[in-house]
């Protein structure tokens, strides 16, 4: 006979003796909010018109050092979103024993899925080489090594033997889950958004922009809700968060950011307007320091935000003119309470 | 291309040397600007190989970055892509202080090349143009903040092989010579229009900016065309909307007349898929179109609730389902009579036709609709009528509700007051309204009404905090003088665009500035004598425009279908909302106060009529706010600190009301500014900011929006067409949300416009000290564990940082 669930049996990971199964009684309410939120946010990249960055594109007024960068970019992305929802399904899935948790990881699967769409229209949009962007990551060596970082991290859990009963093993899973969430979406994507979004601040490839703006508007979900759920195991799981797992997680956000910048280094070789990769060394460094406080550990890198313009393109409450471009500040109707 | 290197070294000097003195030209007579350090920020955008024009857009980029903290360095920005545009056309570098040398040199230059290359008219030449050049103002080019003079580069200022050749006085006076064309004295009034324009007391819409003075002079903006309920009336509509798209305008179509889904085709004896499959042709007319190239084409369809296909037309702009039945490109609106709103607060059923068989519903309105109405849906219960569905009128109006939540459309309308509060209900009916729904002008198969506007902008009136009345009295006489010109100078893309704006002559005279001014008398948009002086401007610039129209009419003549009209029937817009009283049988919640002595006025009607059937509208003014530097229309501020996203960019917006009065009391500094980003440009929860200060600077999501429709009726007593009306929420509830609608209704307002929300959550903000607000963002509601991580962050001289989820936190003890 089972009994029926007592909310403060549930637990994130190990959790054995309670059902997964049943979402309610619901104990991690920041996972159910980050949910509904998710669903609050739909929007699908159709919605947003190409025309502007066609145009564009078709035209001789990019240079071949912007045509660089929006192509690695493009290359970066279209593939690390398959990382990300691979790395969700295969990898940390099935070690999430609760369920509004994995009610969230679903719905962020499902972004995933989005995202990686988003990188279809616009390759299709664009007339671009679609294998030519999507090998990318296999054929430019600094993309390959940061997607390498990050498979092996994927890898690691696949083991069939593998298990999170382990002080060893929860420590490999926060490995994991620090690696794509404070890594991959935290910082790797950050600067690739800073990219791509300068040229949005000049009014060019407005479409791919908005595109990222809505990726971006997600990835902030996803981030705080992959913060939520280490912090949370970390503190369920005290034991595991010792000096040298403290300092082991310190290196591999230091060689993320050598990664990154390695990154930067190789889409800017010259610099376009307002970009350059010594910024990105001081960029990356401030992600990264947000990062770390976040996940309880101290900043290290000291560094200003080169980049005082993201104020105006994200930072800053968007008032659209409804004429010249879609207004995405709207929620799905499911949002609206009749009381 | 080799350089020895100290030749490029010294190259660079000279150029650092340029760049520093027109940064600092750009700063002169600025507070709170730093040439210097724009320099520093400047040498850091710079890189190898970087060109003039990387430079130009370095140094633009630099002072833009900075606006967020002073805002006068918007003007900073705004001075030089100045220096630039005088550069360019001087095709010789010269600095901001040779303005007036520039315009000199340029003005002659600039009719030939322009009349030349077919962009200007010839007849401008038959202006005494040296009289006119020396009327020229080059000193008030400095009056433009960042966006304004951004807008007018990348869209106003006539170009010749893409580059300008124009500069923004030579805009001015072109706009005022095009509507001095026809004047006797053409001098005199171009040279008095053209004061009124470049002191930016008046502003003419977009398509009159665009075009006076050039070989195409279409000036108006708005449309509005009714659509027959045949294949071939329904494709002279598309056309008709491609071709009145073309030139810049805006449209509105009525669609109610076509019949439904389901509804039989007498010829091929089929039936019919109703109007969704012609609104997405209409839908993509409006794509393929873009307005010469400078707007995408924009067209609103209006419907008539009772319609049956009036649910498909709640779901075109959803993101999900068929595509094939999707309109996401095009603007629609819910034409509702008041009988559907009395249904809904009763409770009651609502029945659904096709209008091929009840025809007449849509040309009725008022009691005579409600009669009617009542008599078919008893046909229908009869068996009578073929195609016909019942519903709850509660439950549709809860879905109208709930797709503008989610999608920002259908906008609602109301059918009865735009009609029975006409002036010219004697000639027709108001089938719709238009784009953005101020205008309500009659249309039929015959005539496509047209509407020509211009903004008053309230802040160019206000002196140390006053009202100019004196003056706002002479700029409406004079803009009403303008409106009218445009009419017979116009072209005319249609003919029966052309027939129904000759016969009735109607203008659209609104107004722009009307927060600042608030601001400048230091009054919260919400409060009593906020609502008097919204109350108090509109009567005086209604009883201005009506007088000028009337005195207009005994030098011109009266319009050719005055007679009969309200004006002849002694019926003022503030007579006519008892009569709205009337059919609606219910009290309208509207005030009735009445300060201005109105019988100059009606004695003037009584003796010369009007020239023009309709006056006023408020428009909303987006492009043209900007142009003039002040806040949109009757609009409040959205916020305090925020971007605004169009064709040209993203520009900050920061309130230098709010910075100077923060500035007065030594709270304006970097923590401020953090706290006001991190709230969204919101200072309700800044516990530094004194609570009246608070009070004022109230944004658009946090007044009451019983206030914006209080406001929006005390105006509406006085305008004869309608008002662009945003409203705002914040709390997804579908039950106030609804409330609000019934209240608008209520208090007597034609016509609303967006309905503004805010997105569930934001992009994590990157450019302020986020963690030191907490781990966990400002939206979530629920707890997790991140709550109990602490950042280390050295005391601040504000003492210690509230921390809102922690009972025992001193800061707000």
């Amino acid at each position: 006979m089972h009994s029926r669930i007592e909310t403060s049996a549930k637990r994130l990971l190990n959790c054995l003796h309670v059902d997964v199964n049943q979402l309610m009684p619901i104990k991690y309410h920041w996972a159910w909010e980050h949910y509904l939120n998710g669903c609050a946010n739909h929007w699908m990249p159709t919605e947003v018109s190409m025309a502007q960055d066609i145009t564009l594109w078709k035209s001789n007024k990019l240079s071949d050092d912007e045509r660089l960068v929006i192509m690695r970019n493009l290359g970066f992305f279209a593939t690390a979103e398959s990382l990300v929802g691979n790395n969700i399904v295969l990898a940390i899935f099935r070690q999430i024993t609760n369920a509004e948790c994995r009610q969230y990881l679903l719905r962020q699967a499902f972004e995933e899925a989005v995202h990686t769409h988003t990188f279809l229209y616009i390759v299709d949009s664009l007339g671009l080489d679609e294998r030519e962007v999507f090998n990318m990551y296999h054929e430019i060596p600094a993309i390959a090594r940061k997607d390498a970082f990050e498979m092996r991290l994927t890898e690691s859990l696949l083991d069939p033997n593998f298990s999170t009963e382990s002080e060893e093993g929860v420590r490999q899973l926060v490995r994991n889950l620090i690696g794509f969430y404070v890594i991959m979406e935290g910082i790797f994507f950050y600067s690739g958004f800073v990219m791509m979004l300068s040229f949005h601040r000049r009014n060019q490839m407005t479409g791919v922009g908005e595109q990222f703006q809505y990726i971006l508007r997600d990835e902030s979900v996803h981030l705080n809700f992959g913060i939520d759920l280490i912090n949370g195991i970390k503190a369920e799981h005290p034991t595991i968060w010792t000096p040298e797992f403290q300092r082991e997680v310190i290196e591999m956000i230091d060689e993320a950011v050598e990664l990154e910048v390695a990154y930067a280094e190789d889409c800017l070789p010259r610099g376009v307007l307002g970009l350059r990769s010594d910024m990105f060394r001081q960029y990356v460094g401030y992600i990264a320091d947000r990062r770390l406080e976040r996940i309880g550990l101290k900043a290290r890198y000291h560094t200003p935000n080169p980049f005082p313009w993201m104020s105006e393109t994200i930072d800053l409450t968007k008032e659209k003119n409804f004429f010249e471009t879609r207004v995405n500040e709207y929620q799905a109707a499911a949002s609206l309470q009749w009381d | 291309m080799s350089q020895s290197f100290a030749a490029r070294a010294a190259d660079l000097l000279d150029q650092d040397a340029a760049i520093l003195a027109a940064l600092e030209d750009a700063c002169s007579g600025l507070t709170g600007t730093d040439p210097k350090g724009l320099f520093e920020a400047v040498q850091c955008e710079l890189f190898i190989g970087a060109s003039e024009a990387d430079i130009a857009r370095s140094m633009a980029l630099a002072a833009r970055a900075q606006i967020e903290r002073e805002p006068n360095y918007s003007y900073v920005a705004a001075r030089l892509l100045l220096q630039q545009l005088y550069s360019q056309l001087s095709e010789r570098p010269v600095s901001l202080r040779q303005a007036d040398t520039v315009y000199r040199e340029q003005w002659q230059r600039y009719l030939e090349v322009g009349i030349a290359a077919g962009r200007l008219s010839p007849d401008l030449q038959r202006f005494d143009l040296e009289r006119l050049g020396a009327a020229l103002r080059p000193e008030r080019d400095l009056q433009f903040q960042l966006l304004g003079l951004q807008t007018l580069v990348d869209r106003y200022l006539i170009r010749v092989d893409g580059r300008p050749i124009e500069l923004p006085q030579f805009l001015w006076m072109r706009v005022a010579m095009g509507l001095a064309l026809n004047e006797e004295q053409a001098n005199e009034w171009a040279i008095r229009f053209y004061e009124q324009l470049s002191s930016l007391r008046f502003v003419a819409s977009t398509p009159t900016l665009f075009n006076a003075g050039t070989c195409y002079p279409q000036l108006s903006s708005c449309f509005l065309t009714t659509i027959g309920d045949d294949l071939g009336q329904i494709f002279k509509a598309i056309r008709d909307n491609a071709l009145l798209s073309k030139w810049a305008g805006g449209l509105g179509n009525d669609w109610s007349r076509v019949r439904a889904l389901g509804a039989h085709i007498h010829g091929t004896n089929g039936q019919s898929l109703g109007i969704v499959p012609f609104l997405k042709v209409a839908n993509d007319t409006a794509i393929a179109v873009n307005q010469g190239g400078k707007r995408q084409g924009a067209v609103c369809a209006y419907l008539e609730t009772w319609h049956y296909d009036i649910e498909e037309f709640l779901d075109l702009r959803k993101n999900t389902g068929d595509e094939r039945r999707r309109t996401h490109d095009m603007h629609t609106a819910n034409w509702i009579p008041d009988l559907f709103l009395q249904r809904v607060e009763a409770n009651s059923h609502w029945t659904l036709f096709s209008p091929d068989e009840v025809p007449d519903l849509h040309e009725l309105y008022g009691a005579a609709f409600a009669h009617r109405y009542v008599e078919y849906e008893r046909k229908a219960e009869a068996g009578e009528i073929k195609l016909w569905r019942r519903v709850s009128a509660l439950d549709l109006w809860r879905k109208m509700i709930t797709r503008l939540f989610e999608t920002g459309h259908p906008w609602i309308t109301f059918k009865d007051p735009c009609n029975i509060r006409s002036p010219q209900d004697h000639v027709g009916v108001v089938h719709s309204s238009n784009l953005c729904t101020e205008i309500t002008l009659n249309t039929s198969d015959d005539e496509t009404a047209v509407c020509n506007l211009g903004s008053i902008n309230l802040v160019a009136h206000m002196r140390a905090g006053q009202l100019d009345r004196e003056q706002l009295a002479e700029t409406v006489r004079i803009a009403i003088r303008m409106l009218d010109n445009v009419i017979d100078i116009n072209l005319y893309p249609t003919p029966e665009a052309r027939n129904a704006n000759l016969r009735h002559r109607p203008i659209g005279l609104g107004l722009m500035g009307l927060q600042d001014a608030l601001h400048l008398q230091k009054l919260s948009f919400a409060s009593e004598r906020a609502l008097e002086f919204s109350d108090e401007v509109m009567e005086l610039i209604s009883y201005h425009a009506i007088l000028a129209s009337s005195e207009l009419a005994a030098e011109r003549g009266a319009y050719s279908s005055y007679k009969g009209s309200k004006w002849d029937r002694g019926l003022l817009p503030i007579d006519t909302i008892e009569l709205l009283e009337r059919e609606r049988g219910q009290a309208v919640e509207m005030d009735r106060t009445i300060r201005l002595d109105w019988q100059p006025v009606r004695e003037s009607i009584a003796r010369h009529g009007m020239r023009n059937s309709n006056l006023m509208a408020i428009a909303p003014t987006a492009t043209i706010a900007n142009i003039a530097g002040v806040s949109q229309s009757c609009e409040p501020d959205y916020t305090n600190l925020y971007v605004k996203s169009n064709l040209s960019g993203d520009f900050t917006y920061l309130n230098s009301f709010l910075v100077r009065e923060l500035q007065a009391l030594g709270l304006w500094d970097e923590q401020m500014l953090s706290e006001l980003k991190y709230y969204d440009g919101s200072i309700q929860v800044i516990e530094r900011i004194p609570p009246e200060l608070r009070e004022r600077f109230r944004t658009a999501f946090e007044l009451a929006p019983v206030w914006l429709i209080e406001s929006a009726s005390r105006r509406q007593k006085w305008i004869d067409m309608s008002q662009s009306l945003n409203l705002y929420v914040l709390e997804p509830n579908g039950r106030a949300l609804s409330e609000l609608y019934l209240l608008a209704w209520r208090k007597g307002l034609k016509t609303t416009y967006y309905l503004r929300a805010r997105a569930a959550t934001q992009i994590e903000k990157s450019t302020l000290d986020i963690n030191r607000f907490g781990i966990q963002p400002r939206w979530m509601k629920s707890q997790s564990a991140s709550q109990q991580i602490r950042v280390e962050r050295p005391e601040t001289s504000a003492g210690q940082l509230c921390s809102l989820d922690d009972p025992d936190c001193e800061a707000c003890q």
